[in-house]
C-alpha cells in the first residue's frame, strides 16, 4: 500500500481545486493515495472527469450535505 | 485484492433524474436499494444554471437545486448512494453483479441510468485542453474564472444560448460559432431573441471548430467557415462546447441492444432484451429528453423492477419449488372461457390441499411468468414436478386430463 495525502480545498471554487489536485498527484508515486476535500459542487464535476481521463482510480464520499473527500489512486 | 461483495435487491447505474427517481420508487417499494453515481448527484441537469419548464416550481429552479431536492427525497426512502464509476457488469442470469474500483456488487434487477456526456468537436489539439486547460463542458462550474475574459461557445441548440447567455454576466464576450446560416439556430425562439440582443454576445456563422491552439493553456480556436473554407482564428482564454451529448453506453455493448448511436432500446416498460435489466432517461432512445421526461420513465423503471422481483420471487419459491407436485394454472381474468374453469381448478386445491401446490396465474395483470413458464396461450395448465416444468397441457383442459395429471 502506498501512502496516502490529504488534499484540503474547502472553500475553495473551481478551477482551484482541480489545479491543486493536479500538482498534488504530480508530487506522488504509482499507489499512492490522494484525499480531496472539498465543498463546491463545480469541483466534483472536473476533479473526478480529469482524474478518471488521465487512468487514475476514483471513488468519492460524501462526508456531509455538501461536503465531499475525492480518493484518487495514482495509477501511472 | 479480493472485493468484498455485498447484495442489493436493485442496484441503479447513474444519479441523474432518472436514476434517482427511480431511486426513490424503488426504496418506497422497501426494495434494497443502491445507486451508483461516478460523480456528482444529479446528473446533467446539474451543468445548467437555470430550469424553467419542470413543473411545480413556477419560478423555475437551478438545475443543482433541483436535483439536491431529489437526491433528499431518495434518501428519505433510504436509498444507499455509491459515488464511483462502474468498471463491469454482469447481466445475464438470477443474480447481477455490478463491479466498482474496490466494491462488487449482487443485484435481482438493475436498472441503466447512465444518460449521456457531452459530445467533442473532433478537431485537432481537441484533446490536450479538455477540463482544465480551457475547454468546459460547464458554463455554471466555469463562468465565474471567466469574469472580464472572453470565451467562445460552440454550438446553437438551448443549452448553448441559455449557457451562453449566462456567462455574459461574467465574461467581457462571448463568440457563438454557430454552424447554421446568418440568423438560424437550433434553440428556442426566445433564447434566440434574447441573444441576439445581447450586446456582449457576437455570432460567427456556418462556422465549426478547426483547430486548438494554446501552451500549457488554450489561447486560440481556429474556426472554419463552412461555405468559403476560410480559417477564422478567434483568441479566447476559454471554450465551451455544447453539441450535444453521447450515450454512455461502452461498459453495455454487445450484451445489451442499441441503436446506431448507443441508445439504449427499451419497450414501454422500460424492459431492455434482458430479463431483469431496464432503462430509463436520457440513455435510452427516445424523442424528448428532458428531467420531466426521465423522471417519467425512472418512475416505469423503478415499477417494473419492483413487480420483476416480485414476480421472480413467486416463481422460484411458489411455482418452481420441489417439495411437492405443482399444478399452474394460466389464465386470463377477462377472458370467459378462462373463467369457465375457475371452478374445477378451485375444487382441484381444496381436495388436494397439502398435497399439490395448485397456483393461479392471471396474465392479465402481467405475462411476466407465463412467459417464464414458456406459455403463450390461456387457459393452460403446468405440472410442476422437482422444479422442474414436467408438462404443458393446452388443448383439452376438463376434469379427465387435470385428474390424470395431478395422480400422474
Amino acid at each position: 500500500m502506498g501512502k496516502e495525502v490529504m488534499l484540503d480545498c474547502l472553500g475553495e471554487a473551481c478551477p482551484v481545486p482541480l489545479i491543486k489536485t493536479e500538482n498534488a498527484l504530480k508530487k506522488l508515486t504509482i499507489g499512492d493515495l490522494l484525499i480531496v476535500h472539498i465543498d463546491h459542487s463545480c469541483a466534483m464535476k472536473n476533479v473526478p472527469e480529469w482524474a478518471r481521463k488521465e487512468g487514475h482510480n476514483v471513488e468519492i464520499e460524501e462526508v456531509d450535505d455538501g461536503e465531499w473527500e475525492i480518493f484518487i489512486e495514482k495509477a501511472k | 485484492m479480493e472485493k468484498k461483495v455485498e447484495k442489493y435487491d436493485v442496484i441503479i447505474i447513474g444519479g441523474g433524474a432518472a436514476g434517482l427517481t427511480a431511486g426513490i420508487y424503488c426504496g418506497r417499494a422497501r426494495l434494497k436499494t443502491l445507486l451508483i453515481e461516478k460523480s456528482l448527484v444529479g446528473g446533467l441537469a446539474t451543468y445548467t444554471n437555470e430550469i424553467e419548464n419542470y413543473p411545480g416550481f413556477p419560478e423555475g429552479s437551478t438545475g443543482l437545486g433541483l436535483m439536491e431536492l431529489f437526491h433528499k427525497q431518495a434518501k428519505k426512502f433510504n436509498v444507499d448512494f455509491k459515488l464511483t464509476d462502474v468498471k463491469s457488469v454482469n447481466l445475464e442470469g438470477d443474480v447481477k453483479t455490478v463491479e466498482t474500483f474496490r466494491n462488487k456488487f449482487e443485484a435481482k434487477a438493475v436498472i441503466v441510468a447512465t444518460g449521456g456526456k457531452p459530445r467533442l468537436t473532433g478537431a485537432k489539439g481537441e484533446e490536450a485542453f479538455l477540463y482544465d486547460k480551457g475547454i468546459s463542458f460547464c458554463a455554471t462550474c466555469d463562468a465565474a474564472a471567466n469574469t472580464g475574459k472572453t470565451v467562445l461557445v460552440v454550438g446553437s441548440g438551448d443549452a448553448a444560448i441559455e449557457e451562453g447567455m449566462f456567462l455574459t454576466k461574467f465574461a467581457d464576450k462571448v463568440i457563438v460559432s454557430v454552424l447554421h446560416d446568418t440568423g438560424k439556430m437550433d434553440c428556442n425562439e426566445i433564447a434566440k431573441a434574447e441573444a441576439l440582443a445581447n450586446p456582449k454576445m457576437e455570432f460567427i456563422w456556418n462556422s465549426v471548430a478547426h483547430e486548438f491552439f494554446g501552451e500549457e493553456r488554450l489561447h486560440t480556436v481556429v474556426l472554419k467557415n463552412l461555405k468559403t473554407d476560410q480559417l477564422i482564428p478567434v483568441k479566447v482564454d476559454s471554450c465551451f462546447l455544447f453539441i450535444g451529448y453521447l450515450p454512455n453506453t461502452d461498459i453495455f455493448k454487445g450484451v445489451l441492444d442499441m441503436n446506431k448511436g448507443g441508445y439504449l432500446l427499451t419497450n414501454e416498460k422500460m424492459e431492455t432484451n434482458i430479463e431483469g435489466i431496464f432503462a430509463c432517461g436520457d440513455v435510452r432512445d427516445k424523442f424528448l429528453k428532458q428531467v420531466a421526461t426521465a423522471v417519467g420513465d425512472g418512475a416505469i423503471a423503478g415499477y417494473s423492477a419492483e413487480k420483476y422481483i416480485a414476480e421472480s420471487e413467486l416463481f422460484h419459491n411458489q411455482i418452481m419449488q420441489c417439495d411437492k407436485p405443482g399444478i399452474v394454472y394460466v389464465w386470463n381474468a377477462i377472458d370467459p372461457k378462462c373463467r369457465e374453469f375457475l371452478p374445477l381448478i378451485e375444487k382441484y386445491e381444496a381436495a388436494y390441499d397439502g398435497k399439490v401446490r395448485i397456483t393461479k396465474v392471471d396474465i392479465y395483470k402481467s405475462a411476466g411468468i407465463a412467459s417464464r413458464l414458456g406459455v403463450s396461450q390461456v387457459p393452460s395448465i403446468v405440472k410442476i414436478k422437482d422444479g422442474k416444468i414436467e408438462k404443458i397441457i393446452r388443448e383439452n383442459i376438463c376434469e379427465e386430463e387435470l385428474a390424470a395429471a395431478i395422480e400422474e
